[in-house]
């Protein structure tokens, strides 16, 4: 019989167990269903009785709620995952983990899957209020699974970066201030960056750099780094009539062909949660000559939690 | 008996400081070997090599058969690892927690489920099968971890310092299981400051500090072998000169010693100089051993404010005889046949149970 992951099985039952589960749920669903609530009333007394109307409000209903449900996975998930090895750590069950027979990979992949499991319990809690954007209309299908493709990617790339601080730091304080302080250095500082280099460039560059097929690229893959620019631009490409998958950008001589921005962050999502997945694996082989032990606490000393060798 | 765990040369450093050095280490399968040494002697980064945690810097150990450093996965298969801190998670239950390592082992699931059962009936936990982890007690948390390490049917047992914390009744039950064990066949590699529980328990130890082997062997060798001279206790009915006599002209007596057997409490009371019989509750004032009359003690007592004195008479059963011995065990059969031969009346003769702390401060310079 296929025996599935038992980390995986032992994190399920313990975040299932009790009533911390439920309750983060409940909070997240009332904030979404709050915010979903207070827009409708905003929109329904400013929006004239025209044929749009019902269109207008399911839109902008739909691109509201897929925004505070992209905010919430943003911050939710790299909290889910910074405990994880950094908690095995701290609670010394660490060492009995790495000298069982589960591979450092079924270690980091348990984690991963179980934190993820319960990231897509809260994107699938969404779907039922993005649903009442249909009830307006406006609303294309396309659309939608767009959005779900950027709020997966983005649960795994973000549950990644939790899941590498865990893996190098040793206490779950410290890998969840690292996880969300690199979340949000990533949410404000690309955005920032492109301000900057949108000053700097159109006043001093030459335009042929800017229409070569090289910058168009590179511009485009650094904006897809970040999930709100990515979907944004993708929705208002949409909305042009835009097809889903690819645009044609005007270049120097001819056009050139650029998948569309969803497309290359969810690539990018992946791609960059490998290589910190793969990291954290690393992270887990058995302690090389060079290094520091791993800081432990003798049962008998006054700060268990104590830095440096306790080795004995 | 073949060994079942083999370093040759192992050593390991943490940047200048050397925790390991040149460690040559055996231990044969079926043994109860206790690992002895101060803090910060290199027991905890022995055990950790052999479990597989921390890569030797160089030289190489063998588990089984198996190097350590070439083939993990094969050692981590036949070494039950219990570290020096419970690794307890919150929110679990006590079944649950062997069954997660069972499943970590790659137990499979048919076997699991009666594993579980027998291994917490083996540890007297049958009763908290569905309590949280987090709520046991100390010593049965040490127990549920003794569990957990016997979950893959290892036949090494690594246990670091498995006994400190516990409550007396905690360790003795701790001891009891461990002999258990040993009687299903599993080699037990212990570390532990309580010397006298490890001679108690183990057929084997081995004495580190600063990351170097002092002793190792089997118990009864290491106290013969390292203890300087052996401490005899002869006592005798009668003649007790001669015996002192004969006993110092014996070849390997480095000196003897004549002390008064144990004292009968045949105690007589002698009537207080003011009348009326001292009791418990007369404060002593002073007690003293009169040199001229060494049948009987004397103590001066208050009694109801007077000064008063009681003395006891204590009956002899011979005299004892303590003896420095530098003689191995054949010197000591001689030293008895030539008492006996002489017409001694020997009523005991028997070597004092040497003392692992005497050796261990004999052996260890306390330097860290």
């Amino acid at each position: 019989m296929l025996e599935f992951n038992p980390i995986l099985v032992k994190e399920l039952r313990g975040r299932m167990r009790g009533a911390r589960a439920f309750v983060l749920l409940t909070i997240y669903l009332l904030i979404l269903s709050g915010v979903t609530l207070m827009l409708y009333a905003g929109l329904a007394g400013n929006i004239g009785s025209d044929l749009n109307a019902g269109r207008q409000i399911g839109k902008a209903l739909f691109l509201v709620i897929a925004a505070v449900a992209l905010v919430e996975v943003c911050v939710i998930t790299p909290a889910l995952t910074s405990g994880s090895i950094a908690g095995e750590k701290e609670r010394q069950t660490y060492d009995l983990l790495v000298a069982s027979l589960l591979s450092p990979w079924q270690i980091v992949w348990g984690k991963l899957a179980s934190a993820l499991a319960f990231a897509l319990l809260l994107i699938l809690a969404v779907l039922p209020v993005m649903s009442l954007a249909f009830l307006f209309g406006g609303v294309s299908a396309a659309e939608v699974l767009i959005a779900l493709a950027g709020l997966v990617a983005t649960a795994i790339f973000y549950a990644s970066i939790g899941l590498f601080w865990s893996s190098v730091t040793r206490s779950s304080l410290g890998a969840t201030s690292f996880a969300l302080g690199t979340v949000i250095m990533m949410l404000l500082g690309i955005p920032f960056l492109v301000v900057i280099f949108g000053l700097v460039f159109t006043r001093d560059v030459s335009s042929d750099l800017l229409e070569s097929a090289v910058f168009i690229y590179l511009s485009r893959l650094f904006i897809a780094t970040h999930p709100f620019i990515a979907l944004g631009v993708t929705e208002t490409q949409l909305a042009a009539g835009g097809s889903p998958f690819f645009e044609t950008v005007p270049a120097a001589g001819a056009e050139v062909l650029v998948p569309s921005p969803w497309l290359l962050y969810v690539l990018l999502a992946f791609l960059f949660s490998a290589l910190l997945v793969s990291f954290s694996v690393r992270m887990l082989q058995p302690t090389q000559p060079a290094a520091v032990p791993v800081a432990r606490g003798k049962p008998g000393s006054v700060r268990p939690s104590e830095e440096g060798s306790a080795e004995s | 008996m073949a060994a079942i765990v083999e370093t040759r040369n192992l050593t390991r450093s943490y940047g200048a400081n050397l925790a390991l050095d040149s460690l040559d280490l055996t231990i044969p399968e079926g043994a109860i070997f206790g690992f002895i040494g101060p803090n910060g002697a290199g027991k905890t980064t022995t055990m950790r090599i052999l479990t597989t945690l921390l890569q030797p810097s160089s030289g190489e150990a063998h588990v089984a058969g198996i190097p350590v450093t070439k083939d993990p996965r094969g050692v981590r298969r036949v070494v039950g690892f219990m570290p020096d801190f419970f690794g307890v998670y919150d929110s679990m239950k006590s079944w649950e927690y062997l069954d997660f390592f069972g499943r970590a082992y790659g137990v499979p699931n048919e076997r699991r489920g009666a594993l579980i059962g027998e291994l917490l009936e083996l540890v007297d936990l049958g009763h908290k099968r569905d309590d949280m982890v987090m709520n046991l007690s100390r010593g049965m948390k040490q127990r549920l971890s003794l569990a957990r390490t016997m979950m893959h049917d290892p036949r090494l047992l690594i246990l670091d310092e498995p006994a400190s914390g516990l409550d007396p009744r905690a360790r003795i039950e701790l001891r009891e299981l461990l002999k258990e064990l040993r009687a299903l066949g599993k080699t037990i590699m212990i570390s532990s400051h309580i010397l006298t529980e490890l001679a108690e328990m183990c057929t084997h130890i081995a004495i580190i500090e600063r990351g170097r082997l002092l002793a190792a062997g089997h118990v009864q060798d290491i106290l013969r072998d390292l203890q300087p001279h052996r401490s005899l206790e002869v006592r005798v009915l009668a003649e007790a000169e001669r015996a002192e006599a004969l006993i110092r002209s014996a070849p390997g007596v480095l000196s003897v010693r004549r002390t008064s057997a144990e004292p009968a409490v045949g105690a007589v009371e002698r009537a207080p100089a003011n009348g009326g019989a001292a009791r418990a509750e007369d404060e002593l004032v002073a007690g003293a051993v009169e040199p001229d009359e060494p049948a009987s003690v004397t103590f001066e007592v208050q009694h109801e404010g007077e000064p008063a004195s009681v003395t006891f008479e204590v009956q002899h059963e011979g005299e004892m005889l303590l003896v420095d011995f530098g003689g191995d065990e054949r010197g000591m059969a001689e030293l008895l046949a030539l008492l006996v031969s002489n017409g001694v009346p020997v009523a005991r003769f028997a070597e004092q149970a040497g003392d692992l702390e005497d050796i261990f401060l004999h052996v260890t310079k306390g330097i860290v």
